[in-house]
């Protein structure tokens, strides 16, 4: 097996006398989707944000590609190669496709001694790599508002592959989307997996884990049950580890089995 | 722009086609040309006799729009990276007023008190961004406070230096000044003395400047307006910045969560309009010779009037400069022209309210076009 | 989209309705162009609208009124720009900044306007800017001639409350005063603003915090009104030496009331109304008085306060 992209070990995280994070340990591989499966306060976005950069972590290591690594910065992480495609504040609605695509990024031309945003090389780029992700549009200029919440994702996801991510963070992509459109980010993700990117797959639906996730580790109240390998596992007992056991059993009885 | 439409191999059958024609017609300035068309052949039909259309008029017009244009361009780029600034018309009255008291009173070079305001204005501006981005809070309250600081200090130190809210004697002082010509002279005056002497352009018919042409040149002011609409439409469509003032507006979030530096961008923009704002008061002190302390009462609002005809979206994130420069045009135009077509003066707010409501609707029309809101 | 072009085409409606109907009503005779410095929500010049109405109506001229909206003087140089440009028969306009004003009113007449100052201004400044003559009260020796009249009277201190603080004339008027009573203007002059609430809170702050103030100085009923007010609430009305510049009804009730002493009256209505009628002779038979016109200081005291009362607010 390959050597693991990002070793995260006993991360701690605290905020004033709350304990969001008490020790977690995580490795993601290349090219696996790893799914991080936690209920609401689980401290999963917590995690995610100190994998990302946007938080220190109060104790623990990150080691990145083997060498031990320090993020100051959101800006440190993406350079690194850590890409984070958020829940809700993937996109900017008003703004065209291709501009979002290359948000921060942008490809210059010169002209003199000017830089200027080069539209026609990120036009070009942005409608090459949506088709890639199998979504057509109608042209590079169409506004990000006009996409549905499915398609918004893939645009995100497929920006953070060809700006050169080797992790993508996906954070509860599939939360909001319908039947179909989950089933496409799933298939994106797949995608993603094949050429050789570590995803990080926040969820708390064990159905959307399964369907995609090569590993699987539940948080709960700030701690870790361990990570377990696909086919280890079944998804019922994934519900019990994320809901903390006991009391769902009992909840799952009187909800007939439908959770 | 819309030509990489044709290599999309398969179209989702729920979307539209849309004609190139249709395409190329639903852009943000479309707001600000209609409006630009329907002015002049408003004006057109009903002033054409009456002095507009001359070239005095013309000038007239012209001078005014390119005034409102220059704070427009400011407001306009602000406004899209999702911020306001109401500090504006205070800070052309203290930007008159800091110019003349270098220059005037403490008998400064008047290139040198210009730099000076400049820097001066500029790290108002910063500053007001910094609260802004600091804080968290509105950009509304800060500016506010600003609008107040400023005209206190624009009514306090020329009369606690001078003993009077006006301060005069600029034009002796800016005599021969290399830096004052470039916004208070005029360009091509030549030209215009030959036109003038072809009686392409009328003449003076009497007194001291009799046979010189009644528009003498293209004062600096308009060439100011113009220098700034084209810096700020390149800077907004063409450049890496352009893209993160954007993305700063639309959504200061998800900007930052791409890297864009979100609180350098906003803090940027402040400067900028700070800098709009300080042109506008050196090319009027340098054209009027004098500074006030009721200079620029209420800019801000024409300013922010002028980008929402132009087709910006007061929540930020969206607009464009070339509208905010139309915008600017047809206030400027519709102030000055129903004078001419012989208005009861009364009555430009009622006009000014029309129109800005027709733009707004407009506007939002073709935003949804765009954007596809519902 | 259709629905929009109908709205559109309903606002161009409205927008033009009133224009079409303004162009036909151009009425026969000269045109004449009167300029002031005042901002919209200045009613004292009420007075000169009513003048200019009547002289029109009279010598059978059009006179428009036009200011700028929120009194700033370089807007002000726009509109006499603009006038010019219109090509009127003549301009009649205050020199609020001579600064600002002298050039756009030289092209003004360099192209062919004849131009009568008004109001604000001097003579002299209207001499050098080459118009006809000035109409009004020089501001300055109306206010020394307010303050030597205090003197006498035996006033050593003194509050000016300037309403505008930014409009040099109303300042002039202060440093008059002061210099009539021989005394340093200094802390006398109160920043007051215009909202009247405000200008009564600021007139008491200041009385309370000066108890030996002898006299107030008010620069127009904007400021007199509030002030009395003021006086009233505090116990110090008819007690304390009150003299206002400008008249308007109230003002003419305080010194009817003897709480204020004398009222300053520059006479608007002449300052409107003698500059159409002579230009309109100056026209139409090439006649002109020989001198400027000083249409005030007059002290309106207790005296023959009948005529003012009538017409108080509207011609005087």
């Amino acid at each position: 097996m390959a050597e693991p992209i990002i070793r995260m070990e006993n991360i701690e995280k605290h905020f004033g006398k709350v304990i969001a994070l008490a020790g977690v340990s995580v490795d993601v591989l290349p090219g696996e989707c790893h799914c991080l499966l936690g209920d609401n306060g689980a401290g999963k976005s917590t995690f995610i944000k100190i994998m990302s950069g946007v938080y220190t972590p109060t104790a623990g290591e990150i080691h990145f590609d083997g060498a031990p690594m320090n993020f100051d910065d959101p800006r440190d992480a993406i350079d690194a190669g850590i890409a984070t495609v958020h829940q809700h504040l993937a996109m900017i609605p008003l703004m065209s496709v291709s501009r979002n695509f290359f948000m921060g990024n942008e490809p210059l031309k010169r002209i003199g001694p000017l830089k200027f945003f080069d539209h026609e090389k990120a036009n070009k780029i942005t409608m090459d790599e949506m088709r890639k992700m199998g979504i057509s549009l109608r042209g590079p200029d169409q506004a990000v508002g006009t996409l549905s919440g499915g398609e918004r994702q893939t645009v995100a996801i497929a920006r953070a592959v060809y700006l050169g991510a080797k992790v993508l963070i996906l954070d509860e992509p599939t939360s909001a989307l319908g039947v179909r459109q989950t089933a496409n980010v799933l298939a994106t993700i797949d995608k993603v997996r094949k050429q050789g990117i570590a995803v990080v797959f926040i969820t708390h639906n064990v159905r959307h884990a399964m369907a995609v996730g090569d590993r699987f580790t539940v948080l709960n109240r700030g701690q870790t049950f361990g990570t377990a390998r696909r086919g280890e596992i079944t998804a019922d007992e994934l519900q019990d580890m994320m809901a903390g056991g006991q009391e769902l059993v009992e909840l799952e009885g009187s909800l007939g089995g439908t959770v | 722009m819309s030509d990489a439409s044709n290599v999309t191999p398969e179209v989702d059958e729920r979307i539209k086609t849309r004609s190139r024609f249709r395409e190329a017609l639903i852009r943000p300035e479309l707001g600000g040309i209609v409006g630009t068309a329907v002015v002049f052949a408003l004006f057109l039909l009903f002033a054409f006799d009456s002095g507009m259309f001359s070239s005095q008029g013309v000038l007239n017009w012209s001078q005014v729009s390119a005034q409102f244009m220059i704070i427009a361009v400011g407001a306009c780029l602000l406004m899209i990276a999702g911020e306001f600034d109401l500090s504006v018309g205070s800070m052309i009255g203290f930007a008159g007023m800091i110019i003349a008291i270098f220059s005037v009173t403490l008998g400064w070079p008047v290139w040198m008190s210009i730099i000076l305001t400049f820097a001066l204005c500029i790290a108002i501006g910063a500053l007001n961004g910094f609260i802004v981005v600091r804080t968290g809070l509105p950009s509304f309250i800060v500016t506010l406070a600003f609008l107040f600081i400023l005209r206190g200090f624009t009514i306090y130190l020329p009369q606690t230096i001078e003993r009077k809210t006006i301060i005069g004697g600029i034009s002796d002082a800016a005599e021969g000044d290399w830096l004052a010509f470039l916004f208070g002279g005029t360009l091509f005056k030549g030209l215009f003395q030959w036109l003038g002497d072809q009686d392409i352009i009328e003449t003076f018919t009497r007194g001291a400047r009799e046979g010189q042409p009644v528009v003498d040149g293209i004062p600096m002011l308009i060439v100011w307006a113009i220098a700034l609409v084209i810096f700020g439409h390149i800077l907004l469509t063409k450049t890496k910045f352009g893209n993160w003032i954007f993305a700063s507006g639309g959504d200061a979030e998800a900007a930052r969560n791409s890297g864009v530096p979100v609180n350098r961008v906003k803090v940027l923009m402040f400067m900028f309009t700070a800098f709009c704002a300080t042109v506008f008061a050196t090319c009027q002190v340098m054209e009027f010779g004098s500074a006030g302390a009721d200079r620029g009462l209420l800019k801000e609002f024409e300013a922010i009037i002028a980008v929402v005809i132009g087709g910006a979206l007061l929540t930020g994130g969206y607009g464009s400069v070339i509208g905010a420069a139309l915008g600017a045009l047809i206030f400027g135009v519709v102030q000055q022209g129903l004078f001419f077509a012989g208005v009861e003066s009364s009555l430009f707010r009622v006009f000014l309210g029309v129109i800005l409501l027709a733009a707004v609707i407009l506007n939002t029309y073709i935003r949804r076009m765009i954007t596809g809101e519902r | 989209m259709i629905s929009l072009w109908k709205k559109l085409a309903l606002a161009t409606a409205i927008v033009a309705t009133p224009m079409a109907v303004a162009t036909q009503a151009v009425a026969e005779g000269e045109k004449y162009v009167l300029v002031s410095h005042a901002p919209d929500s200045d009613s004292w010049w009420n007075t000169i609208k009513n003048g200019i109405a009547l002289a029109g109506e009279q010598m059978g001229v059009e006179v428009e009124y036009r200011n700028p909206p929120t009194g700033d003087i370089a807007d002000m140089a726009r509109i006499i720009e603009q006038a010019a440009a219109s090509a009127p028969d003549g301009i009649i306009t205050t020199l609020a900044d001579y600064d600002v004003l002298q050039q756009p009113i030289k092209n003004a007449i360099a192209s062919g306007v004849d131009v009568i100052i008004m109001n604000t201004g001097s003579a002299e400044q209207a001499s050098e800017v080459g118009a006809l003559m000035y109409v009004g009260q020089p501001e300055y020796d109306a206010g020394k001639a307010a303050g030597e009249r205090a003197k006498k009277d035996g006033v050593t201190s003194f509050l000016c409350v300037n309403h505008s603080i930014q409009q040099p004339t109303l300042v002039d008027r202060c440093q008059g005063f002061a210099d009539g009573l021989g005394v340093e203007l200094g802390n006398s002059m109160l920043d007051s603003g215009a909202d009247p609430a405000e200008i009564k809170n600021k007139v008491q702050a200041y009385l309370s915090a000066n108890p030996d103030t002898d006299a107030v100085l008010t620069l127009g009923p904007v400021s007199a009104d509030p002030t009395m007010l003021a006086l009233q609430d505090n116990g110090m009305a008819g007690d304390i030496y009150f003299g206002t510049f400008d008249l308007g009804e109230e003002i003419v009730k305080g010194i009817k009331d003897g709480v204020i002493e004398w009222g300053i009256d520059q006479q608007p209505f002449l300052q409107a109304y003698l500059p159409v009628v002579i230009l309109t002779n100056y026209h139409r038979y090439g006649v002109l008085p020989g001198n400027n016109i000083n249409s005030g200081p007059g002290f309106v005291t207790a005296d023959g306060l009948e005529k003012i009362e009538q017409f108080a607010g509207e011609y005087r």
